[in-house]
């Protein structure tokens, strides 16, 4: 559905050039949440406006469906775009117009009829949860609501595409996750293309399929979510799945946990998918005849999956460790031994 | 002393206002403020959208095309007032077929409001979230379909105070036209009130010039309320 090929953006400014977008190539399948994740200044921001023509690569090209946005005239971009639509992280909604006049403009610049219009505005307002709203003014409502607007007026013209500009970034917890559930809703129901950007790895995890790491202009890992989250390579991937995962507590603890439990190996479980829901660990345990303190553990959800990890305290031989991590890797269940 | 309180008895006495011709006058003040500001209204906003959409990172910036327009817009702006008028006397003919009158005053009225009203136009549109632009863009919208839509509707109450603001400006600015013969309250303040030595004909010229103002400066705050959504 949306094809980068080795695009390369680059600004000129009166000092120095600079390379915002480096050599990126990727790929995302239709009706596919692609995640894009970087710290600022990865060049996130640039590449997501490449996708619709807001920037224009500095060589390379960006592909959506059958046509090439990086040569397309004018006039077609423009309309190109009405199928390409975009949500933003400030809303960047029109104060000037009431709820439904907003989610009204896009049709208005496709030249949709003003009867069609209204028919189609109060679906879409159903369809966000704003119904009873459609005369209020931007002003008038939270965070989370004006963002549903922004997300009711880039669905008015039936977009293929959606892109999502760091949507969730000026909201809180709470009203990030209904947007997010808002936007796997919207996918399902209209086969929608999304690709996002944010610098947040939990909206990554909660919602996207695959996902791409940026830094410095370039992609630095992409793959499927749980593969990016169970073992990621590049150090700012890693940094980004520690931030989540907050993993940081547990390894300021382990030099306690050692005093308490001299003799014993520290171990790490890591369990994915429908594994993570089997009793595995505990079936083990009771095979070996056991005993084994729990230090801390972790599940989190994917979009499809779920995956975590257990630490653990464990009085145990080296062979038997052995045979267990045998064991344990065969129900697909990592075993790490932490360092003394 | 005794000047002083025969002088002031002049002026509160009325003695003198003929009240027709302040009634005439008065309409003529108000027909200038008001051709002229609806002209203004209209070529400011033109000027002010092409300095807008003209300059540095904007949708079409042009730095030929902000140089000549900045270039004239200042111009205008620097040129007094009452030597714009004598300047403009041939072109005025031309246009208006006369350079007497509140007509022969009208081009000049406009042409030396509408560069100032001009850049009140480009600071009220600078003030839009360059988000909401961006989505516009987002969305297909050409270049006018923005100016309709996104630039005119966004910055509405900047424009109405700004042209509140002129408005207030060009009662002023009649009142000197009116010196010269374009008739009007400045033309009956000085012709009978100053020349005549009639102060009460001053006075009332002054009372009915601050009525009118005051009337434009509560009909803008109104307006400009009244549009602002935000």
């Amino acid at each position: 559905m949306i094809d980068i090929r080795n695009v390369t953006k680059i600004f000129k400014t009166k000092s120095s050039d600079i390379q915002a977008v480096d050599d990126v190539s990727m790929n995302v399948t239709q009706g596919e949440i692609f995640g894009v994740i970087g710290y600022s200044g990865a060049g996130k921001s640039t590449l997501i406006r490449l996708l619709n023509g807001l920037e224009l690569p500095s060589s390379g090209d960006v592909v959506i469906g059958e046509d090439v946005i990086s040569k397309m005239s004018k006039p077609d971009l423009r309309k190109k775009r009405q199928k390409v639509s975009m949500i933003f992280q400030h809303f960047n909604l029109l104060w000037s117009r009431t709820v439904a006049e907003n989610i009204s403009f896009p049709l208005e610049i496709a030249g949709v009829p003003k009867k069609e219009r209204q028919k189609r505005v109060q679906e879409l307002v159903e369809l966000v949860g704003l119904t009873g709203r459609e005369d209020n003014y931007p002003s008038q409502l939270s965070g989370g609501q004006k963002q549903r607007v922004g997300i009711a007026r880039a669905l008015s013209n039936e977009p293929k595409v959606l892109l999502c500009d760091e949507a969730t970034s000026a909201l809180d917890p709470e009203t990030t996750d209904e947007v997010l559930d808002l936007l796997v809703k919207i996918r399902d129901e209209m086969n929608l293309t999304i690709v996002l950007i944010t610098h947040e790895m939990h909206v990554i995890r909660k919602i996207c399929d695959r996902g791409a790491v940026m830094e410095n202009g370039r992609i630095v890992e992409t793959g499927p979510v749980l593969k990016l989250f169970q073992n990621p390579e590049h150090s700012v991937t890693k940094r980004f799945v520690k931030d989540d995962i907050n993993d940081e507590e547990t390894a300021l603890s382990f030099d306690e946990v050692r005093e308490l439990f001299p003799t014993s190996q520290i171990l790490k479980f890591g369990f994915v998918g429908s594994q993570s829901k089997a009793p595995i660990v505990s079936q083990v345990v009771k095979k070996y005849d056991l005993d084994l303190n729990i230090l801390s553990g972790n599940i989190k959800r994917t979009n499809n999956e779920s995956y975590g990890h257990l630490y653990v305290a464990i009085d145990v031989d080296d062979d038997t460790l052995e045979r267990l991590k045998t064991e344990l890797s065969d129900h697909d269940v990592t075993v790490e031994v932490e360092d003394k | 002393m005794n000047e002083m309180i025969k002088e002031l008895t002049t002026m509160f006495s009325f003695e003198n206002v003929k009240w027709d011709a302040v009634w005439e006058a008065t309409y003529e003040t108000l027909y200038m403020t008001v051709v002229a500001t609806a002209f203004t209204f209209i070529f400011g906003i033109i000027l002010g959208i092409i300095l807008f959409l003209a300059s540095k990172s904007e949708v079409k910036a042009s730095k030929p095309v902000y140089g000549v327009t900045a270039f004239l817009v200042n111009l205008f702006r620097a040129i007094p007032f009452i030597i714009l008028i004598i300047l403009l006397i041939p072109f005025t003919k031309v246009l208006m077929g006369t350079i007497m009158g509140p007509n022969g005053a009208i081009p000049a009225l406009i042409i030396g409001s509408a560069p100032f009203y001009a850049r009140l136009v480009e600071i009220g549109l600078k003030e839009i979230d360059k988000g909401v632009i961006e989505a516009a863009e987002s969305m297909g919208a050409g270049t006018w379909t923005i100016i309709w839509k996104v630039l005119l509707p966004e910055s509405m109450p900047a424009l109405i105070s700004g042209i509140t603001v002129t408005a207030i400006m060009l009662v002023g600015s009649t009142a000197i036209a009116g010196v010269i013969g374009a008739g009007g309250l400045g033309n009956l303040a000085y012709m009978v009130g100053f020349t005549r030595n009639q102060s009460d004909v001053t006075l009332v010229a002054t009372i009915v010039i601050l009525i009118i103002v005051f009337i434009i400066q509560i009909a803008g705050d109104f307006f400009s309320k009244a549009v602002d959504k935000r």
